[in-house]
Formats: structure tokens, C-alpha cells, sequence
């Protein structure tokens, strides 16, 4: 693995540095606006599935000691 | 030789000032789209209602700092790494612990079930079996090989493949049967704390993050940097994806946790108060992606609402700094690991069933006192 560190060759980090703001300039993005109402959509759709929002019902817990149950 | 490599008209200077530009280029494109702010959009939300979220379980049985914790896929057993040396395999069921691993190195950093990896440079498989006769400890594998400490290590979905990150600046792709390197990830310039692949539908990414303050979103396939988000005021030690794949979170060691969605490819959110000025040293989300949870230097976990920026609650009970949480496969509950040597499990109770089954045992107890009563008198 390569060190992390200054790199002997100046230009080559330059233009590696050069080429991947280039890729990083040209991708795609959509608005905040649209990207929030996604967020949002996923939220609301899986939060009634979601145990630690809603809660268990203490009788399922599944990681509850089982006591025994006597019936009167 | 400084003129090795060098296309036609380029210098030194030309390359530093067509970067200067991008730069410049890359922030006015993000901002164009910064039309709303999360929370704005979050207005049209239901507040969440009072979280009863509340430490159920403690796991005693490690003799020094817990650093690492993760779920098993069966949604009841957990793997803990701690710097007495030992990996243990806990049912969270019934507490008990079913496996314990003692190793060489002492301090595991990361575990995931179940490779583990640590400052001794590399990672290693465990497989776990249920013969408990099996020496597991000389079935060990070494699979990954950094040139300096492994901070993070994740199976892909495949279990075939590992990959990790490394105090070495780099992360890397490994093939679990051979040991030999698919893939490395250069691009940080200081060492890769923390990484996180993305949900298997949205294909083969994963982020890291590290001590140069930046989380960089890669291409598995062809190494590239695909993403690189630089807004934290320190070291970044822990990356989580938001489940649908298209936003991410970050804990940071400036007391802040961020939020970063990958299609407006910027921060979203800040998660901070200024009663917070202890690092974050861990985050992960509830199933649905509305709550984050970060564990603190302060010992404390916070509950974040993640389209509101608010603090839906806070846990206390750990007695030193929160190494690690995780929430369950299931979403059912919260598992914490410490410096205080304890593994804490915490869940939710829907409160208008608690108080019938409180109600309801409160009956039985009433009635079986008058038996009782009743039977003794006889």
C-alpha cells in the first residue's frame, strides 16, 4: 500500500488532483428541495415499521425474560 | 525531470490554477441546487411523539475498554471486541455468552461479524461454529494487509469479498479465500477512521471517512472518488449510509454529526448544540432513517431527528465514552459498547401498551394475593 503522504512527484499530484475535481465538477445533482421530499417520502413510508419510533408492545419483546405464567 | 509527464502548455502553476477554478466551479454548481434547507422541508413533518427509548440490558464480561460492537444477522447475537484481547459472541436473549475468542493483538478496533481487524496491520476471519470443543482462535485467517493500523473492516454482501480501511490512508478490497488485494482506494491524505457500504440495492459503493476531515464516496469497482464532502472541523470518525442508499451521516471529533445527501451532493443537515462539545465517535440510523443515533465522549448517546436538525432524546448510562452503537438488523433495538467495559441494549415500548399490560399485571397480582390469602386462612 502506498504511503499517504507528500508523493515525489508534484505534477503527478496536480493532475491527479486536477482530473478528480473534474469528475467530481461534472456529475449530476438534483435540488435540495427534491432531494429533502425524498428523504422525507422514505421516512414517512417505513416509519410505522420502524420499532424503535413506534415501540414494541411489552408482551413481544423478543429479547424479554419469559416468566411463568399461572393461570388463576 | 520536472518536466517529466507534462502535457503541452502545462506547468505546475497552470495545473494548481485550473484546480483553484474546479474548486470554485464545484461550489458554485452545489449551491445553485441549494434552493431549501432540510429542515425547512421537514416543516410539513409530524413532530416526533415523546421517544420511551430506555437501556433494558447491560452485558457485563469484558475486562477493559469495549471498542467495537455488531449484530449478527439472526437479530439476537452480538460480537464485542475490547482491549482485554478477547472477541466475545453474546445472546442478547438470554445474556449469556456463547463464544469467547481470546487474541493476540489488544486492541480490536473493529469487528464485524465476523471478521476483525486491528493495530497489529491486519484483519483476520474467525469462523464462528457452535461445536464449543472447536479451538476458534487456531482456525484464525489473515485476509488484509495494511501498512498501518486497520481502523474498519465491513464483509461485502457477498462474504467473499472484505474491505477495509486503514490508519495507511487508504482503504482496500480483499477476496476472503486467497487474501489477495481486488481493489485499493487512494485519495485521503491522512487515515481512513471509519467506512460503510452502501444498502445492496443502490449498487456498489461505499464512504469512507478520516482524519483529513473529509468523506469521499468510491466506486468499488474501479476505485474511483466518485464524491468527496469537506465540512467537518476535525477528524471524521465514524460514516453510516442512510438506509435508502442516498444520503449518509458522519460523527465527527468537532462535536457535530452531518448529513450529506448524495443527489444534491452536499451537506444537508448539522447536528449540534452548544451544549455538545465532546466528539462523536459513532452514528447509525433506526430503520426508517428518521432517527440517528451518535454515541458521545461525554458517555452520553443522542437521538437526533434527522429531517428536523432537533434532539429527539438522549441516553444516559454508560460510564465512559461510547465506542461504538448499532441498531439491530431488525430496527427492534439499540446496542451500545464502552470504554466502561459494558454492552448496553436499548429499546422502545409502545407506551399505550405498556401501561394495559401494567394494568393487567396489577390485576393477577391483586387477584392471587386474595387467593393466597384466601387458602391460608383455610
Amino acid at each position: 500500500m502506498s504511503s499517504k503522504l507528500h508523493p515525489s512527484n508534484n505534477i503527478t499530484h496536480a493532475r491527479r488532483t486536477v482530473n478528480q475535481l473534474r469528475i467530481e465538477a461534472s456529475i449530476e445533482r438534483i435540488k435540495v428541495s427534491k432531494a429533502s421530499a425524498d428523504l422525507m417520502n422514505y421516512c414517512t413510508e417505513n416509519a410505522r415499521n420502524d420499532p424503535l419510533l413506534t415501540g414494541i408492545p411489552a408482551s413481544d419483546n423478543p429479547f424479554k425474560e419469559k416468566k411463568p405464567c399461572t393461570i388463576l | 525531470m520536472a518536466c517529466q509527464g507534462l502535457q503541452k502548455g502545462e506547468t505546475l502553476e497552470s495545473l494548481k490554477r485550473e484546480s483553484e477554478t474546479l474548486k470554485k466551479k464545484l461550489e458554485e454548481e452545489r449551491n445553485k441546487l441549494n434552493d431549501v434547507e432540510l429542515h425547512q422541508v421537514a416543516e410539513k413533518v409530524e413532530v416526533l411523539s415523546a421517544l420511551s427509548i430506555k437501556t433494558r440490558r447491560v452485558l457485563k464480561g469484558h475486562g477493559n475498554k469495549v471498542l467495537c460492537m455488531d449484530w449478527c444477522k439472526d437479530k439476537r447475537r452480538m460480537v464485542s471486541s475490547s482491549q482485554d484481547g478477547k472477541v466475545i459472541v453474546w445472546d442478547a436473549f438470554t445474556l449469556n455468552k456463547e463464544h469467547g475468542v481470546p487474541l493476540p493483538c489488544t486492541w480490536v478496533l473493529a469487528c464485524a461479524y465476523a471478521p476483525l481487524s486491528g493495530l497489529d496491520n491486519k484483519c483476520s476471519v474467525i469462523p464462528l461454529s457452535l461445536d464449543k470443543n472447536e479451538n476458534l482462535a487456531a482456525k484464525k485467517k489473515s485476509v488484509a494487509m495494511h501498512t498501518n493500523y486497520v481502523s474498519g473492516c465491513s464483509f461485502t454482501n457477498s462474504d467473499m469479498q472484505l474491505l477495509t480501511s486503514s490508519g495507511d490512508g487508504t482503504c482496500a478490497l480483499w477476496d476472503v479465500e486467497s487474501g489477495q488485494l481486488l481493489q485499493s482506494f487512494h485519495g485521503h491524505t491522512a487515515d481512513v477512521l471509519s467506512l460503510d457500504l452502501a444498502p445492496s440495492e443502490t449498487g456498489n459503493t461505499f464512504v469512507s471517512g478520516g482524519c483529513d476531515m473529509k468523506a469521499n464516496v468510491w466506486d468499488m469497482r474501479s476505485g474511483q472518488n466518485i464524491q468527496s464532502f469537506e465540512s467537518h472541523e476535525s477528524d471524521i470518525n465514524c460514516v453510516k449510509y442512510y438506509p435508502s442508499g442516498d444520503a449518509f451521516a458522519s460523527a465527527s471529533d468537532d462535536a457535530t454529526c452531518r448529513f450529506y445527501d448524495l443527489r444534491a451532493d452536499r451537506e444537508v443537515a448539522v447536528y449540534q448544540k452548544d451544549s455538545i462539545i465532546f466528539g462523536a465517535s459513532t452514528c447509525d440510523f433506526s430503520l426508517s432513517g428518521r432517527l440517528l443515533f451518535a454515541g458521545y465522549n461525554d458517555y452520553t448517546i443522542n437521538v437526533w431527528d434527522v429531517l428536523k436538525g432537533t434532539r429527539a432524546t438522549i441516553l444516559f448510562g454508560h460510564e465512559n465514552r461510547v465506542s461504538r452503537v448499532r441498531v439491530s438488523p431488525d430496527g427492534t433495538a439499540l446496542g451500545s459498547a464502552s470504554w466502561d467495559s459494558t454492552l448496553r441494549v436499548s429499546w422502545s415500548f409502545s407506551t399505550g401498551s405498556n401501561y394495559i399490560f401494567r394494568f393487567i399485571k396489577l390485576l393477577f397480582w391483586v387477584n392471587s394475593r386474595l387467593v393466597l390469602e384466601f387458602t391460608v386462612a383455610f
